[in-house]
């Protein structure tokens, strides 16, 4: 093999280790005092946003809320994504940590539940802002730790209940309903499933003929929506599914046994097809967590931290972990979420916390 | 037995049900058979039927681009799966790559092209002629259905009377006296590759048109749930044994089981375990016979 000289790959290599000397020295400067916290130059934050994957629109309106939110305050977002890999989540952020962190703010949303702790300690150790969403072990707080300002998720008691009370008052207040569950090892099923629960237990007049579950898939709602359908016939007045996917096989399944409008469907999440059925009226009511919103909070959270507007010790118990307003789509304000947009008076620093629902349980 | 239990399941809407539910799965198990018959194994119907979901549905009438290419997107699918399909086999015959980590590979390529095409935004289809072979009905049952029936016929006529089927069982069977009298089985086997390619392609096609949409995942599960079908209904995974209609009463068997369950209200908590149970035992069942000749099993 013949070893040529390449200048480009020199250059690169040069300044890459340069670029790694740098992130050593910086680290071993960026070992702050907390109690100096708030001493940024809003020029000086940095802001970084994670999630996923951009393949999926709610995660790609969460990137789109956070570039609105930097822009807002003459910044740009570092967008992350780490294809639902929990290893490579690790990574970017081990990455993140080894450079700069002296005004770094995250906005993360965690693989799952386990990938919480070694994010929050890494941020903890390195004195950068964080903002975690839905994923977090009940036993780890944030109260706990200087620097990991709020942990912020949504109830899917309530969600689910919101829906099923909706379905009830789309059938009337009476009659049979089917429900198809997501993933049944996994909480926001659980949660979602038990909110229903209680809806019914308020609404005797309405049955559950059948629950099965689905597995979140739509491919999967529309059989196992067609087969309850054969087994209820015209009993089944409405479909409550835990997620707007299966809510959407279920309408499927609807037009394929000519029973499209007859029977009430609803779903969680504002998938924009769902929206869009919503708005069409062959469904009748989906739940937003508005992730726009999401994207940009975390980081105007950590702004407000970082550049000392906010204090972590004046925040209040109660913010530092808690389940955010969400809101229920139906016919007459499915206009608004059909394009998704923030509001900047949402993230001025007297308003971050304006959305906060209730404490963690 | 599901029909004892519960009055529903004898019901014409319910039989419409099991037959039209089982279309995909009929077509997908058909491309199968063809590799489980030559003692291959194919696990990349997943990704091509992804592949062909997306394809089918950016080419005909939707909501993310101005094509309206109706029957000839559909074509343009099915090729690709061919494609794949080739891709596979020729990975296996050039390569010596086992056929095992070949189709699983070309599985990964699928749902990554799948991927690609997907860009964040779901295609919705809104083609008349594709929406309309999952909602419109000749003699009660869905196009999609009559379209399975048509591949089963057409599966067991390539079988049955050409070549190509004959050597597929003959390579499962005793692939050396094959070779030694002389035939080149190379060919045959990227052949039998792309015929199942061009299976999980039109699989892909018939999902799209019962969601109404492109999936990435809409062949998610196919691939265990044909192998399942295959074996239940009597193709043997080591090669040479079963055939389209031993596969075809597999698919019809399972669908049977996961309509069942449900008609007869057993829990979703339990569903999957006694779904597992009732197949192993249902393929022990079936091997009995074999067993005596059949001492190795692997």
């Amino acid at each position: 093999m013949r070893i040529a000289f390449r200048p480009t790959a020199v250059l690169l290599t040069l300044s890459l280790a340069a670029a790694a000397l740098a992130g050593c020295s910086e680290e071993a400067a960026g070992d702050k005092d907390p109690a100096n916290a708030g001493a940024c130059k809003p020029a000086d934050v940095k802001l970084v946003g994670q999630v996923r994957n951009e393949s999926n629109p709610y995660e790609a309106s969460w990137l789109a809320g956070g570039d609105d939110f930097a822009k807002s305050v003459g910044l740009t977002q570092q967008r992350l994504t780490y294809g639902g890999d929990s290893t490579k989540q690790q990574e970017q952020i081990s990455q993140l940590l080894a450079g700069d962190t002296k005004c770094l703010v995250m906005n993360v949303l965690p693989n799952g539940d386990s990938d919480t702790a070694p994010i929050v300690k890494g941020a903890d150790k390195a004195g950068a802002y964080l903002v975690t969403q839905w994923n977090k072990p009940a036993d780890l707080n944030p109260a706990d730790y200087k620097t990991w300002i709020s942990h912020i998720t949504y109830n899917g008691v309530e969600s689910g209940q919101q829906i099923g009370d909706a379905l009830v008052k789309a059938v009337g207040g009476s009659g049979g309903i089917i429900a198809l569950q997501g993933v049944l090892d996994t909480a926001a099923a659980k949660d979602r499933f038990a909110g229903l629960q209680v809806s019914l237990k308020n609404n005797p007049g309405v049955q559950l003929l059948d629950q099965q579950t689905a597995n979140f898939s739509r491919a999967e709602a529309l059989t196992v929506t067609k087969t309850l359908l054969a087994k209820h016939g015209d009993k089944v007045k409405g479909i409550w599914a835990a997620n707007d996917d299966m809510a959407l096989g279920a309408l499927e399944a609807l037009q394929q046994t000519g029973r499209t409008g007859k029977v009430a469907v609803v779903g969680i999440d504002a998938v924009p097809d769902a929206v869009k059925a919503v708005q069409g009226g062959t469904m009748t009511a989906t739940v937003s967590s508005d992730g726009t919103w999401q994207g940009a909070i975390g980081l105007a959270i950590g702004f407000c931290v970082a550049t000392g507007k906010l204090q972590v010790k004046d925040i209040a118990a109660a913010s530092r972990a808690f389940f955010a307003e969400q809101f229920l789509i139906t016919k007459d304000n499915a206009a608004d979420f059909a394009q998704p947009k923030t509001n900047p008076s949402d993230f001025e620093c007297g308003n971050v916390f304006k959305r906060v629902a209730g404490p963690l349980k | 037995m599901f029909a004892a239990l519960s009055p529903q399941f004898r019901s014409i809407e319910n039989v419409q049900n099991i037959v039209d539910a089982a279309a995909v799965l009929a077509v997908v198990t058909c491309g199968i058979t063809f590799v489980l018959m030559m003692g291959s194994i194919d696990l990349s119907a997943a990704g091509v039927m992804g592949a062909s979901a997306l394809t089918v549905s950016l080419l005909v009438a939707n909501n993310r681009n101005d094509n309206d290419f109706g029957l000839a997107g559909v074509a343009v699918a099915v090729l690709l799966g061919c494609v794949f399909g080739c891709l596979s086999g020729l990975a296996l015959v050039l390569l010596k790559v086992p056929s095992f980590m070949a189709t699983l590979g070309v599985s990964a390529i699928g749902l990554g092209v799948a991927t690609l095409m997907f860009a964040g935004v779901q295609p919705n289809i809104s083609d008349a002629m594709l929406k309309g072979w999952a909602i419109e009905r000749l003699l009660g049952l869905s196009y999609l259905t009559w379209i399975a029936a048509a591949c089963v016929l057409a599966g067991w006529l390539v079988q049955r009377y050409t070549r190509l089927g004959r050597y597929a069982f003959a390579i499962g069977g005793a692939e050396e006296v094959l070779t030694l009298s002389g035939v080149r089985v190379k060919p045959y086997k990227v052949a039998v590759f792309t015929l199942a390619g061009a299976f999980y392609g039109l699989g892909g096609v018939m999902v799209t048109s019962q969601l109404g949409a492109g999936l990435v995942q809409a062949g998610n599960g196919y691939d265990f749930s044909a192998i399942t079908a295959a074996v239940v209904g009597g193709t043997l995974l080591t090669g040479g044994r079963g055939g389209i209609l031993h596969s075809a009463v597999g698919v019809v068997l399972v669908m049977v089981l996961t309509n069942g369950l449900v008609q007869v209200g057993v829990s979703p908590y339990w569903q999957g375990g006694v779904e597992g149970l009732i197949v192993v035992a249902a393929v022990a069942v079936a091997v009995i016979p074999q067993r005596r000749r059949n001492q190795v099993v692997k």
